[in-house]
């Protein structure tokens, strides 16, 4: 066969939707063709071709502007002009375009285009399907690309694949065992007009009953633990497998919204997937140095490469990523505690930034801050200073470098009592100015790491009251959400940065992610919420309607979507031993990759402008 | 040469011209000089031979496709690998990738250019550097028919030099090559050293380079030749 216009029977391969045509139409497009030259500043699309055509950038580029001048959209290499045919989504006659570079097209005769939508479902689809749509689709392709690590990404409610098997409190403990016996279960959920009040398992009747000589008459009530630990049926398996390992169980009930649902054990876990995260964090639970705590944490770029490898997504790779980090907190106060004596007073560790949001990536700086109760005596922060220094200084050396902006606890500032962080929040709140709003993203995202006296419910509801009634506070959020744009489109000349060591790269947290973390935190400010992470935010903002359903589940996915080609981009600069940081090639993407990411850059932008005019951020800018 | 006497040229070689391809190609008169660039209509051609000498050397493929004013028409892209005698030098084959095998399924010459020419037929020939095109079309003609090949034609290679000089931009000979030109248009790289990539490299090269020329009034194809 041959082989004639070969390159442009792969550019069309290579860009959707022509990628969903099958070869043989593939081959013969080329021919139906025509090719314009269009230099710089002509009008768009051009006004002098007889037949209407769809456009095909194959190169240069091309800005679309509404009928008040304003930017709507750009086009570059592999973008198609919004259709001139006919009945699709946008109207082209409103709109007048430019080149802004000189530009190659090809054009598509419409009446071609038509049968190819008449012939080929796949490829209608794309001109049927919203931008949203398109960008859930390439998402499910990324998760389910890999057959992968089912640990990293099975919830733990889809593992209870036996009914609920439960009991009364005051059945004879014999009867419990019988009934276990009879169910093939070794544990027991005991629930009380339909509410969980306890568990027993075989370890249960073995050491509290029939070791400890106490007879089987007895109610189970007599041996069966009350004060449980539970997991949603939408927790990840890693986590619930963490959970267990750093509490020393093997079973875990299981909540749902009606109640509990059931067990899940460590064999469950086990048999999903022997995982690495979770070896990690058991290392770290015997970990009797700050040395050896350093090697396991050395071990994090390869965990992150393994997780991006088996198909993990952005938010998963955080989470596993943040859960070490949590656990190496952890240890690092408790050598402190072993080597300084217990505290005079309650504390609570608290992590800000990325670790409060469990959106953590390999390589992420520390962010943190002490909260202690409000009857210490003067003399009892030497305590806390030097607790402070101990583990802000074995967090650095595991590779959490200090903040560049010194938010942590060793900071006489940050490690503070109630009162004072009650008073610190208060000023913010009430004068929102512009340190105030920088320190918001590390100190309103914040999470208690370390808390055994509960301290941090009493602040989280405090700032919670505040915030919500202070209209004036949000608006300033709002338009400090504002300040990073993702771009419209790519372009060597309008987003890349030129120059230096980061030379035609553009960087994909700052122009991505951060817009998306800087609106989630708006809207679970402005309606009170609770959480943190990101995800649950959108999720939470969009179920209290502070944000509409589409908008928060767009979000979500524009989220994730950026978020794992970050965390690929990363993973692949660790494979090869470089450093890892957030300066993207556009070269690095398939054109397909490229065309979901505007995608998500554009449903990123419809929300910002809704959020700015919600609260006319402009005012505040 | 100006319009005039070149098509005065075709009528006397009309008549003198027996029945043939040629003959039949002479038959539609050149595009006049006059005429607005946009009106007029072209066939890009690149051709792979065997070397640069078009009294030795052999032509091993054709690459051509036509442009219609200011549109290049992709389906009427063509390729013919031809047949060649004797063995193809090794350094061309590994140039063209063309190799003895291919080239002994090819066309005759004397199938694949009255092709070119009923293509051509009425239009402007464009091609890069249009020396080795005209000289091994021509020497192809005599062979076949007797007369060489008359055809108006622009060299976007010479386009590209009038143009630099008249700017008075220092250049070095591999700043005229097709593909540096190319880029310097912000035009695709087609794959190097296929006739018809090339062929359509030219095609593109000579709407960027009337693109840039014209102010939006049009220009005569004169100002091309």
């Amino acid at each position: 066969m041959d082989v004639e216009l070969i390159e442009i029977r792969e550019f069309l391969a290579n860009h959707a939707p022509f990628d969903q045509l099958p070869d043989a139409e593939l081959d013969l497009l080329p021919k139906r063709l025509t090719v314009r030259y269009l230099r710089r500043g002509s009008a768009f699309p051009p006004s002098d071709d007889a037949e209407p055509c769809l456009y095909i950038l194959h190169r240069g580029a091309v800005e679309l502007r509404d009928g008040d001048g304003g930017l709507i959209s750009k086009l570059a290499e592999g973008d198609l002009c919004p259709s001139p045919c006919g009945k699709d989504d946008t109207d082209m006659a409103a709109l007048s375009g430019q080149t802004a570079e000189d530009t190659l097209v090809y054009l598509l005769p419409c009446a071609e285009l038509e049968r190819l939508r008449a012939e080929h479902p796949a490829f209608a689809e794309h001109f049927d399907d919203s931008m949203s749509h398109r960008l859930r689709k390439a998402l499910d392709a990324i998760k389910t690309d890999t057959a992968g690590t089912a640990l990293m990404t099975v919830q733990v409610g889809e593992l209870l694949s036996r009914p609920l098997v439960q009991a009364s409190p005051d059945i004879s403990i014999q009867q419990a065992a019988g009934i276990m016996s009879e169910a093939r279960v070794s544990s027991l959920v005991i629930t009380e007009q339909g509410r969980l009040v306890g568990m027993i398992t075989d370890r249960d009747l073995r050491n509290r009953c029939l070791a400890a000589g106490l007879p089987p008459t007895e109610p189970v009530r007599a041996i069966m633990t009350e004060r449980l630990h539970t997991v949603h049926d939408d927790t990840l398996g890693f986590e619930a497998l963490i959970t267990m390992s750093r509490l020393n169980v093997h079973h875990l009930p299981v909540l749902d919204e009606q109640g509990v649902r059931g067990v899940v054990s460590t064999s469950d876990l086990v048999r999903v997937q022997s995982a690495n995260a979770v070896y990690l964090v058991g290392d770290i639970h015997k970990a009797d140095s700050v040395e050896t705590l350093a090697a396991i944490s050395g071990k994090l770029g390869e965990l992150q490469i393994q997780l991006v490898h088996s198909g993990a997504t952005a938010s998963q790779i955080g989470q596993a990523i943040t859960a070490v980090t949590d656990a190496i907190t952890l240890r690092l106060l408790e050598l402190a505690e072993e080597e300084l004596g217990a505290p005079p007073v309650p504390y609570c560790w608290m992590a800000g930034g990325s670790q409060a949001r469990r959106e953590q990536s390999s390589h992420s700086d520390q962010d943190n801050a002490l909260l202690i109760a409000d009857h210490l005596s003067p003399e009892d922060d030497a305590y806390f200073r030097m607790l402070a220094q101990r583990v802000n200084d074995g967090l650095n050396a595991c590779g959490y470098i200090y903040c560049p902006g010194d938010v942590m606890a060793r900071n006489d500032k940050w490690r503070q009592p109630l009162k004072i962080w009650t008073k610190y929040f208060n000023t913010w709140i009430k004068r929102p100015e512009p340190m105030a709003l920088m320190l918001s993203s590390v100190f309103f995202d914040l999470r208690p790491i370390y808390d055994p006296e509960g301290l941090f419910g009493e602040l989280s509801e405090r700032i919670r009251t505040l915030s919500k009634k202070e209209t004036i506070y949000i608006a300033y959020m709002a338009a400090n959400a504002l300040k990073h744009r993702p771009p419209l489109g790519f372009f060597r000349n309008f987003v890349l940065i030129r120059g230096g060591e980061h030379d035609h790269t553009f960087d994909i947290k700052h122009r991505g992610i951060v817009p998306i973390v800087d609106l989630a935190r708006v809207y679970a400010l402005s309606a009170g919420l609770q959480e943190t992470n990101t995800l649950e935010r959108l999720r939470a903002a969009g179920a209290a309607k502070a944000l509409s359903a589409d908008g928060a589940a767009n979000l979500v996915d524009a989220h994730e979507f950026i978020g794992t080609l970050r965390m690929r981009h990363q993973a692949e600069q660790l494979r090869r031993g470089e450093k890892a940081d957030n300066f993207l090639s556009p070269d690095d993407l398939s054109p397909l990759e490229r065309g979901h990411l505007k995608d998500a850059f554009a449903l990123i932008n419809t929300i910002q402008e809704s959020l700015g005019q919600r609260y006319q951020a402009g005012r505040f800018a | 040469m100006t319009g005039l006497l070149l098509n005065w040229r075709r009528r006397l070689r009309l008549r003198r011209l027996g029945d043939c391809p040629l003959r039949d190609y002479l038959a539609t008169p050149f595009p006049r000089p006059g005429l607005d660039y946009r009106d007029a209509r072209y066939v890009a051609v690149d051709l792979e031979t065997t070397g640069l000498d078009a009294r030795r050397d052999q032509i091993l493929s054709i690459g051509w496709v036509l442009v219609d004013g200011n549109r290049i028409r992709l389906g009427s892209a063509r390729h013919r690998l031809l047949r060649v005698a004797g063995a193809i030098p090794a350094d061309s084959a590994v140039i063209h990738q063309i190799t003895d095998d291919e080239a002994a399924r090819g066309l005759e010459l004397s199938a694949a250019l009255p092709e070119l020419l009923a293509d051509l037929a009425g239009r402007v020939l464009i091609a890069h550097h249009a020396r080795v095109e005209l000289g091994f079309l021509g020497r192809a003609c005599k062979r076949l028919w007797g007369k060489g090949l008359l055809v108006r034609a622009i060299d976007t290679q010479a386009v590209a030099r009038r143009l630099l000089e008249r700017r008075q931009i220092p250049f070095k000979a591999s700043d005229l090559r097709l593909h540096a030109l190319c880029e310097r248009y912000n035009l695709p790289r087609h794959g190097a050293h296929n006739a018809l990539s090339d062929a359509l490299s030219a095609a593109e090269l000579f709407l960027a380079q009337a693109a840039h020329r014209d102010s939006g009034r049009g220009m005569a194809l004169g100002d091309f030749l």
